[in-house]
């Protein structure tokens, strides 16, 4: 707190690091972009707001060179630059972040750190990057084996070698788009220390995230777009999350309400010591029709690879599943649709939705069968009409269901994926972080989808690293902590604390895989 | 633009470069709009266009298959080495059939089920199947087929058309309706356009990479045999290098290399582009080196064009705001 | 192990297990073969790799950055013909400057395939597959199909493929042999230590990060170009030194061998990874098998199945064994061993298609 205080003060005295004045940007017919005029201090945090399309992106591709304002000015340190590409704004000292962390896998984890480096000489000096990538991720109190190939690193991992790569550069401004996106409640703590060090080094940090309680956490100033004009820029003080959402999405919306509980008594599965060799064990529980049960736990605790267990994807190796009171055995996709199982994948893009093709294709894809005349043939007709209905259901926002899912927002495309496996009238629901990546206004319909389906008597699971999410959406909570089951708490016994305390189990006293770090 | 647009208007620029062949190539030699040039042009390569058909669906699968011309040479002598040893024809033939789908099998063994890249498993393909062809016939030319396995590929049966035309006719509606009409075409779509969230839907995305290499090698077979009936006799290096033509018509028909987008509609107008294009520059005396490289050209330019017509009007439209 | 371990990167594993089986096929067919540890067994294999040797280099750059270039056997024939043409015309050309001229013709062809692909945003198969069509033709309109014939040429390249560079022993490293060995040594330093030539790896390991963290791909895949057409064209003149008789249709599916020669080599078809030694390696494997079965008497009509064969367990080997060790050897150390809360396997970690 005091040090957001101490920096409102100086911000009256020095000039801004980064100050852009009255940007604009177009693409075709859109007006991504309109009269947006900000300014970043050093040693602050600055937080952006905004629903998806509300014109965060394409501020920060024009601060780091991937785009180019139609209008306006950008200053850097006072003086007006001009950013051409990404590798010019590296010189200036303005460096980013992403959702997804960019880096070469075939590299080692030191090459990774010092790629954009241009000032490191026609020839590599093995020896010497080695000795200084080890500094650097010493810098932050991590250790990892930095002649490795970057291939198989966490996403954390990942997310912290972005981090030394941003540090390496000596940035005077970084920019962070949703970087906590994938991140459990834990490794995001992590994070934020790494950003507080930067911040108290003098950075100024552009700070992107859908989490609004995160934002309130670290941000100094939080600014809210809506259809690419800036709509108010508050200090974390004058600001209230209601405030901020109301200006994003311009009505109130509260996420914070529980859903009111329509769990039934009969079992729809049941799930016995389950496990996957090398991956979990000993998982055990029962859904109920009309129950959502939330699973919480950190990243590579094990949740997704129950919920690609029950669903088929990669099968369990030891344990039973039954299904209405008999046991099944799910060796493939295909036994888990068969039987009633659906999967909404965490990753929309890559697993979850063929991009290039249209909202149809996509929410008949998993039950084609059904949409065969006599002759064999796709009555695509009869598709279009599935999807139509779908697009009123869950109002899908589309001018047609031939569109390509590529073209939609994040939400919509959610909602398709949604659509896709209702389509398949599954009795039992796993959704793998849901609002990953989804706006406030978005994410707040797909929790009233959640709690319809649960009312139809449909079993939820919802795998979710946004604790509160989880918290709100479920009837219990299962947490799981390296491939374990540590605890299903019922509703009354479930907040932040007792689940955070079971996600993170005992300290362990040994150091991992017994190496000397 | 969406791939639909860009797709709609490839076939347009498809149309009229082929309208604009024809209308020049029938100015400069009345024959050239004739029943009978038609069948002469259509004959002269019609094993590739065969193929071609295959190779798209290959291609829309987000794969390749670089052993169809190894499998044509395969399949044509295990058919002439087989009769050679004493075998009535029809067995012969249906002996290399069994070859092409043996072959096709294979390929499909490493790519669906092993998971190795297509490129690399055809290319051995490429390399083996012409070798195990060599090893049969060595470097004899067999020759002596019954006349009316001759007839069947020198000779017009159905009205002014030879077997093999009928049959790339047949098989081009064919695949059409299955590409673009039946549950597999839309799952090649699929899988050649995201094969990991296809298997996340539930397909058997091995099995329909499969069968798109037991086809591709089952047409490819019938199409080595019918280039035996053509030339009346088999040698060990028959069709060989006819993948790059068949790749190049599939391409040029506005297939992405990348998988999950093109139709038979543009590969049948790059088909006839080429035969059209061949047969007028033949009939203005440029020789087939020429054509060749024509062609080559021509592959380039339609998809270099396009793309530069793009990136001009963007930036038009950029100076325009 | 653990020794072996630091020393030793998962990728080398790939060469190393490759060597292996070279040596194993030495020794195979040393117990079948009177004579096969000779000199001249060696000479042999040697002389038939160096070529597709160097090609290969030149194509391990450009398969590095995901594109991958079918036209370097008409650019082989093509530069093999003009320069032998130039030279038959031209007896007394300086052979350095012919050397030179060679290059530039290949490299100005590969400057045709990296501006398309490059610039024209062409994907490169369809890019090579053309003007693999397009070089062939005009080789053989501008030449009126004529030939390049030995006795046009001076003797001094008449001579260069027996010139011994370098005798170990009773053991000749021949002059072409021993360019090639030059190359790859040249290369496999300049990938690993220049700062340039390591953008090479990252393009083809995420073209996405790469564009977006400003790496110049456009340039570093017209270079990969041009470099392969320069070693095509080099390897044009070793043709034209080696054989002395020159058609239009001068390593005509030399591509072919080539890929394989990369593809054995362990050089990964969709980019990031992979060594020019792997691709030397890989070549050397097949020259070294095509050398012997003929040695052994079997079949030329053999060679092409049992290399098919070959090709294809290459491959498999380097997927599922290999897969399965590199895991062994990497999994498990990458952890953020500040952190108390790692598990075996994340969820995240899904290897990225």
């Amino acid at each position: 707190m005091s040090e957001g205080l101490g920096l409102a003060d100086g911000a009256v005295v020095v000039a801004p690091i980064l100050e852009i004045r009255g940007v604009a940007k177009r693409f075709d017919a859109t007006q991504a972009l309109e009269d947006v005029s900000l300014s970043l201090h050093a040693g602050e945090i600055h937080a952006l707001l905004g629903e998806n399309g509300a014109g965060k992106s394409t501020l920060i591709k024009i601060i780091t060179g991937v785009h180019q304002p139609d209008s306006g000015q950008i200053l850097l340190g006072g003086q007006p630059v001009t950013i051409r590409s990404a590798a010019e704004a590296q010189r200036l000292g303005v460096a980013a972040i992403y959702q997804e962390p960019l880096l070469f896998p075939d590299l080692n984890v030191a090459e990774n750190i010092f790629i954009s480096h241009q000032d490191r000489g026609a020839v590599v000096g093995w020896r010497e990057m080695f000795r200084e990538a080890d500094k650097i991720l010493a810098e932050l109190g991590m250790t990892l084996d930095v002649r490795k190939p970057a291939r198989g690193l966490t996403l954390a991992a990942q997310q912290s070698v972005e981090i030394a790569k941003a540090i390496s550069l000596n940035v005077r401004v970084l920019i962070m788009d949703e970087p906590t996106a994938s991140l459990s409640a834990h490794e995001v703590q992590e994070l934020f220390k790494l950003v507080r060090d930067l911040k108290r080094q003098g950075v100024a940090i552009l700070f992107v995230s859908h989490r609004m309680e995160e934002v309130f956490e670290i941000a100094d100033k939080i600014t809210v777009f809506r259809d690419g004009r800036l709509i108010s820029t508050r200090t974390r003080l004058e600001a209230t999350p209601q405030r901020a959402i109301a200006d994003m999405v311009g009505r109130e919306i509260d996420l914070t309400k529980a859903r009111t509980s329509c769990a039934q008594k009969d079992v729809v599965l049941s799930v016995a010591d389950l496990g996957r060799q090398g991956v979990f064990e000993g998982v055990s529980f029962d859904l109920h029709r009309g129950e959502v049960l939330g699973f919480a736990g950190l990243i590579g605790a094990g949740r997704t690879d129950v919920g690609l267990a029950l669903f088929g994807i990669e099968p369990a190796t030891s344990g039973r599943i039954l299904l209405g009171g008999k046991p099944v055995t799910v060796r493939t996709a295909r036994d888990g649709m068969s039987l009633g199982i659906a999967y909404v994948s965490e990753d929309r893009r890559q697993l979850g939705l063929v991009l290039p093709m249209s909202i149809f294709a996509n929410i008949t894809l998993p039950v084609l069968r059904r949409y065969l005349s006599r002759l064999g043939l796709v009555r695509t007709g009869l598709e279009r009409r599935t999807a139509d209905t779908f697009r009123d259901r869950l109002a899908i926002r589309t001018p047609s269901v031939d569109l390509e899912v590529a073209k939609l927002s994040g939400g919509n495309q959610q909602k398709v994926m949604l659509s896709k496996w209702l389509n398949t009238n599954p009795s039992v629901l796993i959704l793998d972080e849901p609002t990953r990546g989804v706006d406030v206004g978005s994410k707040a319909e797909v929790h009233a989808i959640i709690g319809q389906l649960a009312a139809e008597g449909i079993g939820v699971i919802v795998i979710s690293s946004d604790l509160p999410e989880v918290l709100v959406l479920s009837d219990r909570v299962l947490i799981m902590r390296e491939g374990r089951q540590m605890a299903i708490l019922d509703r009354a016994e479930a907040n932040e604390e007792t689940v955070m305390t079971a996600a993170m189990g005992q300290r362990s006293t040994d150091s991992i895989d017994g190496r000397p770090s | 633009m969406s791939a639909v647009g860009t797709l709609k208007s490839w076939e347009a620029m498809m149309l009229a470069l082929l309208v604009a062949i024809i209308a020049f190539n029938s100015v400069g030699s009345p024959y050239f709009l004739s029943v009978g040039n038609f069948v002469n042009l259509f004959q002269l390569s019609i094993e590739k266009s065969i193929v071609a058909l295959t190779m798209a669906l290959v291609i829309i699968g987000g794969e390749i298959d670089l052993s169809v011309a190894s499998v044509m040479g395969l399949a044509a002598c295990v058919m002439a080495w087989t009769f050679h040893a004493g075998v009535p024809m029809p067995a012969a033939i249906l002996a290399a059939l069994g070859a092409g789908i043996l072959a096709g099998l294979n390929n499909a063994f490493w790519i669906a089920r092993v998971g190795l890249p297509s490129l690399a498993v055809t290319l051995a393909g490429l390399i083996g199947y012409r070798g195990v062809a060599r090893i049969l016939l060595e470097d004899r030319a067999i020759g002596g087929f019954p006349d009316w396995f001759n007839t069947i590929g020198q000779q017009a049966l159905i009205g002014p058309l030879t077997a093999a035309i009928a049959i790339f006719f047949v098989l081009f509606i064919f695949f059409a309706i299955v590409l673009h009409g039946s549950a597999f075409g839309r799952l090649v779509y699929v899988v050649g356009s995201n094969a990991q969230a296809a298997r996340y839907s539930g397909v058997r995305v091995g099995l329909v990479k499969a069968a798109l290499f037991v086809g591709s090698a089952f047409v490819a077979a019938l199409a080595g045999i019918l280039y035996a009936a053509r030339l009346g006799s088999v040698r060990g290096d028959m069709a060989e290098g006819f993948e790059l033509d068949v790749i190049t018509a599939v391409l040029l028909g506005g297939v992405s290399i990348f998988g999950g987008k093109g139709n038979l509609v543009g590969v049948g107008l790059a088909l006839l582009v080429i035969l059209n294009l061949r047969n007028g520059m033949g009939l203005a005396d440029i020789t087939g080196n020429t054509q060749n490289y024509v062609i080559g050209g021509l592959l380039i330019l339609s998809v270099l064009i396009p793309n530069m017509w793009q990136e001009l009007t963007n930036k038009w439209r950029g100076r325009e705001t | 192990m653990n020794w072996l371990k630091r020393r030793v990167r998962p990728e080398q594993i790939r060469e190393l297990s490759l060597l292996v089986l070279i040596l194993a096929a030495i020794v195979f067919f040393g117990s079948f073969i009177d004579n096969y540890y000779s000199f001249r067994t060696f000479n042999r294999i040697a002389s038939s790799v160096a070529i597709i040797t160097v090609v290969a280099v030149g194509q391990t750059l450009v398969v590095l950055t995901r594109n991958i270039d079918l036209s370097v056997g008409s650019i082989v024939g093509f530069t093999a013909y003009f320069v032998g043409t130039l030279i038959a015309s031209h007896n007394g050309i300086n052979p350095i400057l012919a050397v030179a001229i060679a290059i530039a013709l290949g490299a100005a062809l590969g400057v045709v395939n990296g501006v398309i692909v490059a610039w024209g945003k062409v994907p490169a198969v369809v890019v090579t597959l053309g003007t693999l069509a397009i070089y062939r033709g005009v080789l053989v309109d501008l030449s009126g199909a004529k030939t390049v014939t030995t006795d046009s040429l001076p003797q001094w390249l008449i001579d260069l493929p027996l010139v011994n560079v370098a005798p170990i022993g009773s053991l000749d490293i021949r002059a072409l042999f021993m360019l090639a060995l030059v190359i790859v040594v040249a290369f496999q330093i300049g990938t690993t230590y220049l700062s340039f030539a390591r953008r090479f790896y990252a393009i083809g390991s995420n073209p996405e990060a790469a564009q977006l963290i400003g790496l110049p791909i456009k340039s570093v895949v017209f270079l990969a170009f041009v470099i392969c057409g320069a070693l095509s064209g080099l390897a044009g003149f070793m043709l034209l030194a080696r054989f002395g008789n020159i058609t239009v249709e001068a390593g005509r599916g030399l591509e072919l061998s080539v890929v394989a020669a990369v593809v054995v080599g362990g050089v990964n078809v969709f980019g990031g990874s992979g060594t020019v030694t792997g691709a030397m390696l890989g070549a050397v494997m097949i020259g070294t098998l095509e050398q012997s079965l003929f040695r052994l008497g079997i079949s030329e009509f053999w060679l092409d199945a049992v290399l098919g064969l070959l090709i294809l367990l290459a491959v498999a080997s380097d997927a599922v064994i290999l897969q399965r060790l590199r895991q062994l050897w990497g999994g498990a150390e990458l952890k953020l061993l500040a952190k108390e809360t790692d598990s075996v396997s994340s969820e995240q970690s899904a290897s990225p298609p």
